[in-house]
């Protein structure tokens, strides 16, 4: 019967490939990283400009149609004429907090300033609204309103996306605050609410005047 | 004190009004997966508290530091090598979800740690959950959430600071716990019923899902309504009284 | 390894037999989130072809290195990256529906679908055979959102990619495009496709 052999150490080549397999896998990971890395900084500088330019037009390409009315609009773009856009930000001290405003000044080459557009938001019924709300230049009236972002009820309170109801905004004058009536509209600052989606019709119009108190000042000195 | 009411509605709103699982859809493989039986859904939604709450410490604290453009570290080091304005403009979010995700690893691996050694009983009962709760979209999607906050704003003072991404992440785990241990709650009730074959299992988990989603939708305005409440002097424009004449 | 499905195989069970979202239920959060149209569907279908392509493409390619305690962090890194790119795609070329989708499509990196698929097959098959795998699955996940997607917006708009198929008088059933209407809609399906799939296993039994 042979002797019991005492267990050998393990060879050392083992042990050496262990380690190995271990340096390697750090190294994999390592050299992923920077592959994917320096992809994703590709990635960055070829698409990051477009996405910006995507970000702003957003709101440029809705200027016009603020400013002019959608028939003048139309006219403009198939002239191939544009309106000079230049964006400002205009700062408000409100209970004792510093915002800014985010404004767009709308110019004609030849005419000069033609209005103003101001992006708004407030508190709607299920979420924030996003407006723009187009002012002309001495901030008096207003000239049109566009929804950017809301998340209101479907088929009752994303109503205030249509036309029809914003199109009530159009020409109302800045002196007295806007009021959400159920029934007729009777008076001048009176806007009719969107049957069944009050809270919403009001909260465009909080919203609306919010932004008048604050800036109506502030726009008309510039 | 408009802090705390906004504070209060983020908190509000992501346990209740926008709850996780039944208005964002996220978490929803162990919603339907370990919500058997009560104890099992509130130690799953303990756990995940406790992740999202590091999670999103980390990735605020990344984003606002590192990640995005003129963060304070990054432009200090790259101030060393470029000048001052350029440094202010590297944009460093394209990496933001890969960082996201290794700091929810790593958050996992650290509650695991912890559990483990602490509440052993708690670390048997949730087995191979834990590490499950890597892939609980819940957690990606606060830290998301987060950083559409801090990126995603015009104005960099609006952008939130860490009471505001904490109350979110905390408000969206408590939201996900209390609609996982409902769900316990109704499925040990269900195991008595005479569920039809077809739908036993995820089918009818997900029909019930739904009517507690439409109960949820209940919420709905719940926030609007409370800020208006406890700060009715911002709701009203009152517009500076200003004469004609004065404005021309 | 013989006794892995071959590349034609792995491509027909993605797309009925093992499909990901009846069969498997992995990915639900993206399939509840963005049916509320087939624009959105299809756009998420995409994205999710794209990253499980490359994923289970680069997964497959190192498969011989990779060992057990890192592999996940190397899915998660290699997924990760792939998602990136397909966000910024879409939001350079489609930014209306990138926003729509928003938040989801980050959120493939925790699919499980995706991580399920490299641990299963393209960490054990070559190239080819993942490479239909992920199309086959994508497939399969594409019908599935489609499925409920066609419902939802049928039912809850009456238009169908935007394109009114029901009569004006259809009263919209506006719970069908909010979230309850997601899980129900699911649900019922979901049940349907089980009660479906034991009928034809008795027909053929009988048979």
């Amino acid at each position: 019967m042979k002797p019991i052999q005492p267990m050998e150490p393990m060879p050392p080549s083992m042990m050496a490939r262990l380690k190995d397999n271990k340096i390697i896998q750090a190294w994999l990971v390592l050299i992923l990283a920077i592959c994917f890395g320096s992809s994703l900084a590709g990635i960055q500088l070829t698409l990051g400009p477009r996405i910006e330019e995507n970000k702003i037009n957003e709101t440029r390409e809705k200027v016009p149609e603020l400013i002019l009315g959608a028939a003048r609009a139309q006219q403009l773009a198939e002239t191939e004429k544009a309106l000079e856009i230049q964006p400002t930000s205009v700062a408000v001290t409100k209970n004792g907090r510093q915002t800014a405003y985010s404004v767009l000044e709308a110019r004609d080459p030849e005419k000069g300033r033609l209005g103003w557009v101001v992006k708004a938001g407030g508190q709607g019924y299920a979420d924030k609204i996003e407006l723009l709300l187009g002012l002309d230049p001495s901030a008096e009236e207003i000239s049109g309103i566009f929804v950017l972002e809301q998340k209101e009820t479907p088929g009752l309170g994303n109503k205030i996306t249509e036309e029809d109801w914003r199109g009530q905004f159009i020409g109302k004058d800045t002196d007295r605050p806007l009021e959400v009536v159920k029934d007729r509209v009777d008076e001048e600052n009176e806007i009719s609410a969107i049957t069944g989606a009050t809270i919403s019709s009001r909260a465009v119009a909080t919203i609306v005047n919010t932004a008048v108190a604050d800036l109506k000042g502030k726009l008309a000195a510039q | 004190m408009v802090y705390l009411v906004d504070i209060l509605l983020i908190g509000i709103g992501a346990a209740l009004i926008n709850n996780f699982v039944l208005y964002y859809f996220v978490g929803i493989c162990p919603f339907i997966g370990v919500s058997r039986r009560i104890d099992t859904a509130f130690g799953m939604g303990c756990a995940v508290i406790f992740v999202i709450t590091i999670a999103a410490t980390i990735s605020w604290a990344i984003t606002t530091f590192i990640l995005m453009p003129g963060a304070p570290l990054t432009t200090w080091a790259a101030g060393l090598f470029v000048s001052k304005e350029a440094a202010a403009r590297i944009d460093l979010t394209v990496l933001s979800y890969i960082v996201y995700i290794f700091a929810i690893s790593s958050s996992v691996q650290f509650v695991e740690m912890y559990v483990r050694k602490f509440f052993p009983p708690l670390y048997k009962a949730l087995g191979v959950f834990l590490p499950l709760i890597t892939t609980n979209c819940a957690i990606l999607f606060a830290c998301l959430v987060i950083m559409s906050k801090i990126v995603g704003v015009d104005n960099p003072q609006d952008a939130w600071d860490l009471g505001r991404a904490l109350t979110l992440a905390v408000g969206g785990g408590i939201g996900f716990t209390i609609a996982i241990v409902i769900m316990a709650g109704i499925r040990e009730e269900l195991d008595l019923c005479d569920v039809p074959k077809p739908f036993q299992g995820a089918a009818i988990t997900l029909i019930v899902a739904g009517i507690l989603a439409l109960g949820f939708m209940g919420f709905t305005g719940v926030d609007t309504g409370l800020r208006n409440a406890l700060m009715p002097e911002q709701t009203i424009a009152s517009a500076p009284a200003v004469s004609p004449e004065e404005m021309k | 390894m013989s006794d892995q499905p071959t590349a034609a195989e792995r491509f027909i069970q993605g797309i009925l037999p093992e499909n990901p979202v009846y069969r498997q239920l992995l990915g639900l959060c993206p399939t509840l989130a963005v049916t509320n149209g087939m624009q959105a569907a299809i756009t998420m279908s995409g994205a999710v072809l794209f990253v499980l392509f490359c994923a289970n493409v680069i997964v497959s390619l190192i498969r011989n290195l990779l060992k057990p305690h890192l592999r996940i962090v190397i899915f998660t890194l290699t997924i990760a990256t792939f998602v990136t790119i397909a966000d910024r795609f879409l939001a350079a070329y489609v930014y209306q529906m990138s926003k729509v989708l928003g938040p989801y499509i980050p959120l493939i990196i925790v699919n499980c679908l995706i991580i399920c698929r490299c641990e299963v097959c393209s960490s054990k098959q070559n190239v080819v055979a993942a490479g239909a795998d992920a199309i086959g699955q994508s497939i399969g996940f594409a019908l599935a959102l489609s499925s409920i997607a066609a419902v939802r917006e049928i039912l809850g708009t009456g238009h169908f990619f935007g394109i009114r198929v029901l009569p004006e008088v259809w009263p919209d059933w506006v719970v069908m495009v909010l979230p309850p209407g997601a899980f129900l809609t699911f649900g019922l399906l979901l049940g349907l496709l089980n009660w479906y799939g034991t009928f034809r296993a008795e027909k053929a039994e009988r048979g």
